[in-house]
C-alpha cells in the first residue's frame, strides 16, 4: 500500500469507530431513551450496529496489510498488455465521459504537474463537471508503466483508477480537497450534535410539530392510548373506518349483553351501528352516519367525536389508576383520545382526573386568557416523528405564568366541550403545581 | 434524567441536532446492514449467478423484482448501498431500479405499520380483506409505480443512467471473460473475507456522507417548519396530494413510521395521504443524496420529478378504485 492509500484507509476505519463510538455512547449511558422507543427493534439496532461498526472498523485496522483479494490474479507485468488501460474501466485516452473517474465530486486535477501536452487527445467536452485538474500531483505523462504494483498504479492520486475491478469509496476516489471535505461531512455534523444536543425539543420544535392542531378523533394510537370496554370490544372493528362496514349478521352475532339502549344516540353523536340491536336499523344507520363510511376522495374535516361501545365507570376504575384522593391518573394522550369517544366522555366527564405533563400557552380558543395547554410528545419510530399529543387546561380565571415547557401536576375536573368540529377534552384546573420531568419524557 | 441538567438548554438549534441524531440513530443500524451485505455481495456472488437465476425476459424479471421486497424486506437506508453492488454483479438496471423503489414499500414489516396506523386489523379477515384500504392501495401503487420506473429505465443504457464509475464496473465485468484480468476475487475465503469487508467499510462510509446531508438539511425542515401551515390547502385535492408528497420530501421519514404520520391528518383525504406514503419511501430529501452515489444526477433528478407526477396523478383514481373494489361487504 502506498502511504496516501494507508492513509486513507486508517482515515476510514477512524471514521467507523466514530460513528460506533456515538451511536455506543448514546445506548450505554442511556441517553437513547429521548430519541428511539425503549421497546421494539430500533434501540437493540443502535447497540447491534455500534458494535458492528466496531467490529467493522477492527477488522479493517487489523487486516490492513493484508493483499485484498481483489487485488490478486492482477496482472501488472506491464508487458502483456500495453497499458492502454482500456480493460481496467479507466482509459487514458482521456474521454472523461466514459472513463472509469468519479466525476461528481470535483477533482481539480488541475495545477498539477500533469502533463495534457502528450499525443493523446484530451475530449473532455463529455462531462458534465468541472474538469479543470487543478492541483493534485497527477501525472498523465503516461511513462508510470514502471512504477505500479499490485494496486498501486501510482498514479499519484487514486480516483477512479479502480485497479481492484470494483469501485473504490469516495474518499479512495477523490483528491485531498475532496476527501476533507468528506471526512467533514461524516464527521462534524455527527460529533456536532452529539456534543450539544439537549435530548429534548424546545417550544418552537414542539409548535412546528403540531401542538395546536389537535385532532381528537384521530384513530392512529388509539389501540394504546384509548379507553375501551376491552372486554366487549375484543375482535370487534371499532375504528371510524371499519365501523360501516359491519355487516348486519356481524350485530347479530353479538351478545345481547352489549346493548345497553341507554347509552345510545346521546350527545349528538351518530348512531352506533355496531350496537344497535336490530340488523335492518344498523344497516340503515350505518349508510345514514356518513361520517362513518369510508372517506372518498373529498377532504374529510376533523370529525366530531363518536361511539366506540359501551364503556362504564366500573371500566374506568379497572383500567385506570387511582391516587389517594380518588383522582384517576390519566395520561395525557389517553385524555386526549378521550375527545373522540363519546360513551368514554359520559363517564369521563365531571370525574377528578390527575395528569404530568408540560406546559405551554394556550393559542386555540383563549380569548379571555383562561387556559393553558399542556402535552406530552408522543414517538413512534424516532424523535424525529414525534407529534405533541396535547388538551387545554381551563383555570376559569386569569391563568398563572408558567416559564414555557415547565413540567407540571394538574389536578382537576374533566369536562368536554363542542367547539368548531371537535369536541375538546378540557381539564378545569382545581390544583396545578411544578414538578420534575418524568424519567421517560417522550412517550412511546 | 440525571443527565437533563448538564445538558445545553433546548433552543432552535437544538431541536435541529436533535433531529439530526434520531434520525441517524433510527437509519445507520439499516445502511450497515445493507453495507455488510453489499461487501459480501461484492466478494461472494459470483457475478455469472445473477444472469443464471433470472429470467431470460427483462419485463418479467422487473415484475419479480418488484415482490423481493417480501422476501428481503429493506427499508430505503439499506436498499441503496445493496442495489449498488447488485448492479455491479450484472444485476438488470430495471430490475434494480424496481427493487430500490419497491422494497421499501412492498415489504411485510410496512404492510403491518400501515395496517396498524390505519386502524385496518381490527375485523380484518379474508372476508374482510377489503377493509385494509389504504394498506392494499398503498402496497399495490408502490409495486406499480416502481415497475412502470423499471420498465422506463430498461429503454436506457447502464452508461447512461448510473455514475461513471459504477458503469464502468459493468463494462469490466463484461470485459473480464477476454481479458487476463481475473477481478473477481480469486483468492481464498480468508482473501474474500478481507475484500468484502473493505468494500462494506467504504459503501458505509459512501452511503453514511450522503445519509448525513440528507439527513441534516432533513433535520431543519423536521423541526423549524410549521407543518400545521399545510392543513390550509387540505380542501383542495389539487393542492393537498402535491403539498403532502412535498412534506414526504422533507420530513425523510423511514417507511416503517411514515404510516403513523399521516392517519392522523383528517383534514386530507385518504388519496393525499396515499401519494405521501408511496412518494416518500420512493423519494426524500436523504434518498435523494443518497440516490447520488449511484445514478447521475439528471437521472435523480428525473427520478424526482418524474415520481411526484406519476404518483400524483396515480393516487386519487387509485384510491377510488381499490375503495371501489373493496367496498362491498
Amino acid at each position: 500500500m502506498s502511504g496516501t492509500r494507508t492513509l486513507v484507509h486508517l482515515l476510514s476505519v477512524a471514521m467507523l469507530f466514530l460513528w460506533a463510538g456515538v451511536l455506543l455512547y448514546f445506548y450505554s449511558s442511556g441517553r437513547l431513551i429521548n430519541y428511539l422507543p425503549p421497546d421494539g427493534i430500533f434501540r437493540p439496532m443502535v447497540l447491534v450496529s455500534g458494535i458492528g461498526l466496531a467490529v467493522l472498523g477492527l477488522f479493517n485496522l487489523l487486516t490492513m496489510g493484508a493483499e485484498d483479494a481483489g487485488c490478486e490474479g492482477h496482472d501488472h507485468s506491464h508487458d502483456d498488455h500495453d497499458h492502454d488501460h482500456k480493460d481496467c474501466g479507466h482509459d487514458h485516452a482521456h474521454k472523461h465521459g466514459d472513463c472509469g473517474h468519479d466525476h461528481s465530486h470535483d477533482h481539480a486535477h488541475g495545477a498539477c504537474g500533469h502533463d495534457h501536452g502528450k499525443e493523446h487527445s484530451h475530449e473532455h467536452g463529455t462531462c458534465d463537471h468541472d474538469h479543470d485538474h487543478k492541483d493534485c500531483g497527477h501525472d498523465h505523462a503516461h511513462d508510470h508503466a514502471k512504477k505500479e504494483g499490485c494496486c498501486g498504479h501510482d498514479h499519484g492520486h487514486h480516483h477512479a483508477h479502480s485497479h481492484e475491478g470494483h469501485a473504490h469509496g469516495i474518499l479512495d476516489e477523490s483528491s485531498w480537497p475532496g476527501r476533507i471535505a468528506v471526512l467533514l461531512i461524516l464527521a462534524a455534523p455527527l460529533s456536532w450534535a452529539a456534543l450539544s444536543t439537549p435530548d429534548r425539543y424546545s417550544a418552537n420544535a414542539i409548535v412546528n410539530k403540531g401542538l395546536y392542531d389537535p385532532n381528537y378523533t384521530d384513530t392512529s394510537r388509539a389501540e394504546q392510548f384509548s379507553l375501551q370496554n376491552k372486554v366487549k370490544n375484543v375482535g370487534q372493528p371499532v375504528a371510524a373506518t371499519t365501523a360501516a362496514k359491519v355487516t348486519p349478521d356481524k350485530v347479530a352475532d353479538q351478545p345481547p349483553a352489549m346493548v345497553s339502549p341507554q347509552t345510545l344516540g346521546t350527545a349528538g353523536a351518530p348512531a352506533n351501528p355496531a350496537n344497535t340491536p336490530p340488523p335492518g336499523v344498523a344497516a340503515a344507520s350505518a349508510a345514514a352516519a356518513e361520517t362513518n363510511t369510508p372517506p372518498k376522495n373529498i377532504p374529510a374535516p376533523a370529525q366530531a367525536s363518536k361511539s366506540y361501545g359501551t364503556f362504564t365507570l366500573e371500566d374506568l376504575k379497572k383500567q385506570v389508576p387511582q391516587s389517594k384522593e380518588g383522582n384517576f391518573i390519566l395520561e395525557v394522550p389517553e385524555l386526549y383520545y378521550t375527545g373522540g369517544d363519546v360513551e368514554v366522555q359520559k363517564v369521563l366527564t365531571g370525574q377528578m382526573v390527575e395528569t404530568v405533563a408540560q406546559i405551554l400557552p394556550e393559542k386555540v380558543n383563549n380569548a379571555d386568557g383562561h387556559r393553558l395547554r399542556i402535552f406530552r410528545m408522543l414517538v413512534q419510530c424516532c424523535a424525529a416523528d414525534a407529534r405533541p399529543y396535547s388538551v387545554p387546561v381551563d383555570f376559569g380565571k386569569k391563568a398563572p405564568d408558567f416559564k414555557d415547557m415547565t413540567w407540571v401536576k394538574v389536578v382537576g375536573k374533566m369536562g368536554y366541550k363542542k367547539e368548531g368540529t371537535q369536541t375538546v377534552p378540557i381539564i378545569e384546573v382545581s390544583k396545578v403545581e411544578e414538578t420534575t420531568a418524568p424519567d421517560n419524557a417522550m412517550i412511546y | 434524567m440525571i443527565f437533563l441538567a448538564d445538558l445545553p438548554a433546548p433552543s432552535r438549534m437544538g431541536d435541529i441536532l436533535m433531529a439530526f441524531l434520531s434520525i441517524v440513530f433510527e437509519g445507520a443500524p439499516y445502511i450497515l446492514i445493507g453495507t455488510v451485505f453489499s461487501g459480501i455481495i461484492d466478494a461472494f456472488l459470483p457475478a455469472k449467478l445473477l444472469d443464471r437465476v433470472l429470467p431470460k425476459s427483462k419485463v418479467l424479471a422487473t415484475l419479480i423484482a418488484g415482490f423481493l421486497g417480501l422476501v428481503f424486506p429493506v427499508c430505503e437506508c439499506a436498499v441503496v448501498p445493496v442495489i449498488r453492488r447488485l448492479v455491479q454483479k450484472g444485476l438488470p438496471l430495471s430490475c434494480a431500479v424496481t427493487y430500490m423503489l419497491s422494497a421499501p414499500i412492498m415489504n411485510p414489516i410496512v404492510a403491518i405499520s400501515t395496517l396498524t396506523a390505519f386502524k385496518e386489523f381490527q375485523g380484518l379477515s379474508w372476508a374482510t380483506a377489503g377493509n385494509a384500504t389504504m394498506t392494499i392501495a398503498r402496497l399495490s401503487l408502490g409495486y406499480l409505480v416502481a415497475v412502470i420506473v423499471g420498465l422506463v429505465v430498461m429503454r436506457f443504457k447502464p452508461g447512461q443512467v448510473l455514475r461513471a464509475s459504477i458503469a464502468n464496473k459493468i463494462a469490466n465485468a463484461a470485459a473480464e471473460d477476454d481479458h487476463g484480468h481475473v477481478h473477481a476475487p480469486a483468492a481464498g475465503f480468508n482473501g474474500k473475507l478481507v475484500h468484502a469487508m473493505r468494500s462494506s467499510m467504504r459503501d458505509f462510509l459512501d452511503t453514511a456522507m450522503y445519509f448525513a446531508i440528507g439527513v441534516a438539511i432533513t433535520s431543519v425542515f423536521n423541526t423549524q417548519i410549521n407543518q400545521g401551515l399545510l392543513n390550509t390547502v387540505a380542501g383542495n385535492d389539487w393542492l393537498a396530494i402535491p403539498s403532502l408528497m412535498g412534506l414526504a420530501i422533507v420530513l425523510s421519514l423511514c417507511s416503517t413510521s411514515d404510516a403513523f404520520i399521516a392517519a392522523p391528518m383528517t383534514a386530507f383525504s385518504m388519496a393525499a395521504k396515499l401519494a405521501f406514503l408511496v412518494f416518500g419511501p420512493m423519494m426524500d430529501i436523504k434518498l435523494l443524496f443518497m440516490y447520488s452515489s449511484v445514478f447521475q444526477r439528471k437521472v435523480v433528478v428525473s427520478l424526482l420529478i418524474g415520481l411526484f407526477i406519476l404518483i400524483g396523478l396515480l393516487s386519487g383514481p387509485w384510491m377510488n378504485l381499490v375503495q371501489h373494489l373493496y367496498i362491498k361487504p
